[in-house]
């Protein structure tokens, strides 16, 4: 079994109810700015604690670090138990980060029931963290599933296009119906554990020791594979991604587009404990057909959308399917692209997404053929979309350059189909972002502009500084990062290359040096 | 064959609490009819504190272990019963809390509603001790009758009066099945007690016995395609009787249903599993699915019940001693998150008049506090994590899954996503719809309380539900010779059939 680190002091159980706490301290609170500075400070707070998280994190180790464990339903096996690794540390900070810039775009731009409004993004970023921090598949799948309500109630209330309120109910039955059979995937694990050690377990580090047989492996893979592939949404999953995207509030905007919960899924479980299914070749050539269309379609359907958001949409769809085709490539270049890459979507689409937002409160809407000429009235704006775009679509130096270029190496190095289907997505996306940058900045100014159109305000500009740091940082020194990924990625290429052979025997050789130590 | 009557003191202590509720609620009578001034609402907490009285003594016993049987077998006392009889006390006095403003509707016969409610409870109690065909009879037929009169209690209501007629006319129609199988198993079997049946053969007169018992404790607890006079009395009945219908007569009807199929049945397990797979698909999907279409509250809340109902059937199906583990626990979770429901419903309806969904537009802003619970007894209700209705619907599918019910639990976990949806739709009307009329609304003490009960239930029960199960699993440990799974998980190949 894999080791396991302790921390003195529970931060991650802080970590994740910090932000819940701060949703029943809004409740009480009467006045609109206080609950915009509370829900601020809250925000901020978190972001230190997971700063702190990432600071005292051991890179290059493949330990579960900071781990907590209860007994909650002893019965199923069932148990509280928290952890990070290399896979899941970087998005507890991504996390902690975006909520704070959208906590910061939402001042000003969300007017109606504001402290709602907090109190739902507060309790949703614990649903998020709760995501990241579960090592328990049924704890990681109660916090999966209570993000779907306070996500309801953003994309319903405080939606911005007229269509909401289907987005909303969209959203939360087509995610369920993938998820149900996720549960179901995971209750067939547990069984498998039982009959092996006549208990149940829903706990990842157990279940791992267990080997799966085959051709049950295949079954669990694809019902996991469909609870991941609705919420990611993988092609042809993708039907509610544009519009919720469109209509709902660019704070869960950003979080979907942003927070790559379903790739994360896929590293967390089924790599891990499906290794022989995950690297069937009859499983790989049908997720990779998938990844592929996803980045072909995607990127060629973003060339023509007339509505700057949808574009953003299509170009998500495009991204997620290079991350999956990074980790199905099933190498260590692969894998550690891919998982760079989801958190530089965090930055770069997330990114876009504020700017989309920026755009939409001084024009009442992100119809392309409605800008023209904009760079001239807002420079400033039209740098930052210049920037986090051309990040966006992988220019040398940023970070979307480094993800997709492990991506692609990874995929060449599985199959040279794989790499040049893929390169031809880069293309495409290079078309689409610059013939929409040239047609809505540049050219002559368009008639009918609001009178008032005024530049960057000061929070806008922290986020869009706040984004390009991040940017430049991983373009251009990303190996903090990758040291602390690197250390689990190599972990799951072990398991994939071994299959389920590799872990028992390196866990008995645990188990043998901790027994010569004691 | 011939009676004799022997107590002994150690005797009677089993009785006990059946004896002190009886002799109670004939205080109650005996108080309503010679304090003719007495307020209406005193007699209320007499009652819910002989309730309490009862259910102490209840616990005391579980605690201390006291079990036996009585009269020739006919009345078991063990773990499974003082559950349920627990069970059934504590819907009892939920609901007689959330019956004190509502019995004010009431023209006549305020007292006597009590009685009738603790009447029926005492029937109930009685139900979950019943180890043999006669008292299963008898018992059953002890808790209708206090119905009967309950449900038609708004005497100037057409619709209690239809309502009413309509569970006569099916309940008599139940007991007429019921007194009919009996007389087939007790012909093939040739004896009344449960326990003596397991050694007999198999015959068709005890098939056809059996499924005719089932038939009539389905009515009870209204699984398809038994559920017909289910919407229409809940909704002409008076709302707390509606509450107390849907939930206590069915905790009763399973414990009788576990105790028949677990204990007198279960060597002819396969004989009876398609049965109950079948009921449980039918309930699930039909409940769930005419549920979105309808307007009044009770009337969703009635098909919702259904399809709860069918989730409960997974448990039956399963016949394991995790299966009943399951089916207890879920029955805990759904007496909590269903009451609940319903005391927000009696709280709207006191104050508006109306049991319509549309009235519930802008529930939010006129009642934060009764929007916020009943979305959270909705979404418990629908299973959403980590409120009680998950753990406890997971237990269930836990439960089918290692006997490889897979069809099962593909129709049920797809009837999830259909539950979710109705019951969206309420939650959207309470949150997102402006109101009709934006007045606040405040509820009563009593209603408070109970509403403060079932959030608790619900919450402590999905967070911190280990003592629950763990007391499930002991009451239900004389079935843990049944079956221990002998599945394992299926390969693909067996599923597309290569």
């Amino acid at each position: 079994m894999l080791e396991e680190l302790r921390f003195g002091f529970p931060i991650l159980s802080v970590l994740m109810f910090l932000p819940l706490l701060g949703a029943l301290l809004l409740w009480v609170l009467k006045d609109v700015d206080l609950i915009k500075k509370s829900a601020l400070g809250i925000c901020v707070l978190e972001l230190g604690l997971s700063a702190l998280l990432l600071l005292r994190f051991v890179p290059e180790s493949a330990a579960m670090q900071f781990s907590e464990r209860l007994n909650w339903i002893p019965g199923l096996g069932i148990s509280y138990h928290l952890a990070v690794d290399g896979i899941s540390i970087l998005f507890v900070g991504l996390t902690a980060f975006l909520t704070v810039l959208i906590v910061l775009y939402s001042w000003d731009s969300v007017r109606e029931n504001i402290k709602a409004y907090f109190m739902s993004l507060l309790a949703l970023e614990t649903a998020l963290m709760g995501i990241f921090v579960s090592i328990d598949l049924i704890l990681f799948f109660v916090f999966w599933e209570l993000m779907l309500i306070p996500s309801y109630f953003l994309i319903k209330l405080w939606g911005v296009g007229p269509e909401r309120h289907y987005a909303a109910l969209k959203y939360v039955l087509y995610t369920l119906l993938g998820s149900v059979f996720m549960l179901l995937g995971f209750c067939l694990l547990s069984l498998n554990y039982f009959t092996v050690t006549q208990s149940y377990s829903f706990d990842l580090l157990e279940l791992m020791t267990v080997p799966v047989p085959l051709g049950q492996q295949i079954l669990i893979f694809w019902m996991i594979f469909l609870g991941l592939a609705f919420k990611a949404p993988l092609f042809p999953f993708h039907t509610w991604l544009p519009d919720v995207l469109v209509q709902g509030p660019i704070g869960m905007s950003v979080v979907l587009a942003g927070v790559k919960l379903a790739t994360y899924g896929f590293l967390r479980f089924s790599f891990p404990l499906l290794p022989e299914a995950s690297t069937n070749q009859t499983v790989v050539a049908i997720v990779m057909t998938l990844a592929l269309i996803a980045i072909v379609y995607g990127a060629i359907i973003a060339i023509i959308q007339p509505d700057f958001r949808r574009l953003l949409v299509f170009s998500s769809i495009s991204h997620l399917g290079f991350v999956v085709l990074g980790l199905f490539a099933l190498n260590f270049q692969g894998l550690q692209g891919s998982l760079i890459q989801m958190i530089n979507l965090g930055f770069t689409t997330a990114g876009l997404f504020f700017l989309a937002g920026f755009l939409y409160d001084r024009l009442g809407n992100t119809l392309i053929d409605r800008c023209g000429g904009l760079a001239r009235r807002l420079p400033v704006l039209a740098t930052f979309l210049l920037i986090i775009g051309l990040a966006s679509i992988g220019l040398p130096g940023t970070n979307g350059f480094i993800g997709e270029f492990l991506i692609l190496l990874g995929a060449f190095q599985a199959h040279w189909v794989y790499g040049v289907v893929a390169v031809s997505g880069v293309i495409f996306a290079a078309s689409y972002f610059l013939w929409f940058y040239e047609r809505a900045m540049f050219g002559p100014l368009v008639a009918n502009l609001p009178q008032t159109l005024k530049d960057l305000t000061q929070r806008e500009k922290i986020i869009a500084v706040a984004l390009s740091v991040m940017i430049f940082w991983i373009g251009l020194y990303p190996s903090p990062f990758l040291r602390m990924i690197n250390g689990s990625v190599q972990e799951v290429v072990d398991r994939l290359d071994h299959g389920a052979m590799a872990w028992n025997r390196s866990g008995d050789e645990t188990m043998v040096t901790q027994m010569v130590k004691d | 064959m011939t009676f004799d009557l022997v107590l002994s003191g150690s005797d009677l202590l089993l009785l006990a609490p059946e004896i002190f509720l009886t002799i109670w609620l004939c205080v109650i009578l005996i108080i309503d009819f010679s304090l003719k001034d007495l307020d209406h609402e005193k007699l209320a907490y007499l009652s819910v504190g002989g309730v309490l009285v009862t259910l102490i003594t209840l616990m005391w016993f579980d605690y201390t272990g006291v079990s036996g049987t009585l009269f020739k077998n006919m009345f078991v006392l063990d773990r499974l019963a003082i559950f349920f009889k627990i069970f059934v006390l504590l819907s009892t006095a939920f609901v007689i809390l959330i019956s004190v403003d509502y019995v004010k509707f009431f023209r006549f016969f305020r007292g006597e509603y009590y009685f009738l409610v603790l009447m029926s409870a005492l029937g109930m109690m009685f139900m979950a001790s019943a180890n043999d065909l006669l008292s299963v009879f008898v018992t059953l037929e002890f808790s209708t009758f206090g119905f009967y009169v309950l449900v038609t209690y708004l005497r100037e209501d057409l619709k209690s009066s239809e309502a009413g007629l309509k569970f006569f006319i099916l309940g008599v129609f139940a007991a007429g099945l019921l007194a009919y199988g009996i007389s087939l198993v007790y012909g093939a079997t040739g004896t009344m007690v449960f326990g003596e049946m397991a050694s007999h053969q198999g015959s068709y007169g005890l098939a056809i016995g059996f499924v005719l018992i089932f038939a009539a404790l389905g009515f009870k607890i209204g699984a398809v395609p038994f559920h017909s006079w289910i919407p229409d009395t809940y909704q002409g009945a008076p709302t707390p009787v509606t509450a107390f219908l849907s939930i206590a007569p069915k905790g009763a009807a399973i414990a009788i249903l576990i105790r028949m199929f677990y204990v007198a049945l279960a060597t002819f397990k396969p004989m009876w599993v398609l049965l109950f797979v079948l009921a449980s698909i039918l309930s699930m999907t039909y409940g769930n699915i005419v549920a979105i279409a309808q307007k009044n509250i009770k009337r969703l809340l009635a098909y919702s019940g259904i399809a709860q109902m069918g989730n409960i059937l997974i448990g039956l199906a399963a016949g394991t001693k995790r299966g009943s583990d399951a089916i207890m626990f879920y029955l805990l979770t759904y007496l909590f998150a269903n009451l609940g429901a319903f005391a927000v419903v009696i709280g709207v309806s006191n104050l508006i008049k109306s049991d319509e969904i549309e009235d519930y537009n802008g529930l939010n802003r006129r009642s934060p506090f009764l929007a916020a619970a009943m979305l959270i007894f909705l979404l418990s209700l629908a299973g959403v994590p980590p409120l009680a209705g998950f753990i406890a619907k997971l237990y269930l599918f836990i439960a089918a899954i290692e006997q490889e019910l897979y069809a099962l639990l593909i129709v049920a976990l797809i009837n999830i996503v259909i539950a979710l949806y109705y019951y969206l739709i309420v939650i959207k009307k309470m949150y997102i719809n402006e109101p009709h009329d934006p007045t606040p609304l405040t509820i009563s003490t009593p209603l408070k309380t109970a509403v403060y009960v079932g959030l608790a239930g619900t919450l402590i029960l999905g967070i911190y539900p280990k003592p629950f199960i763990d007391w499930a699993v002991a009451a239900t440990l004389m079935f843990s010779n049944l079956a221990a799974p002998t599945a394992s998980v299926p390969a693909v190949t067996s599923l597309v059939g290569g």
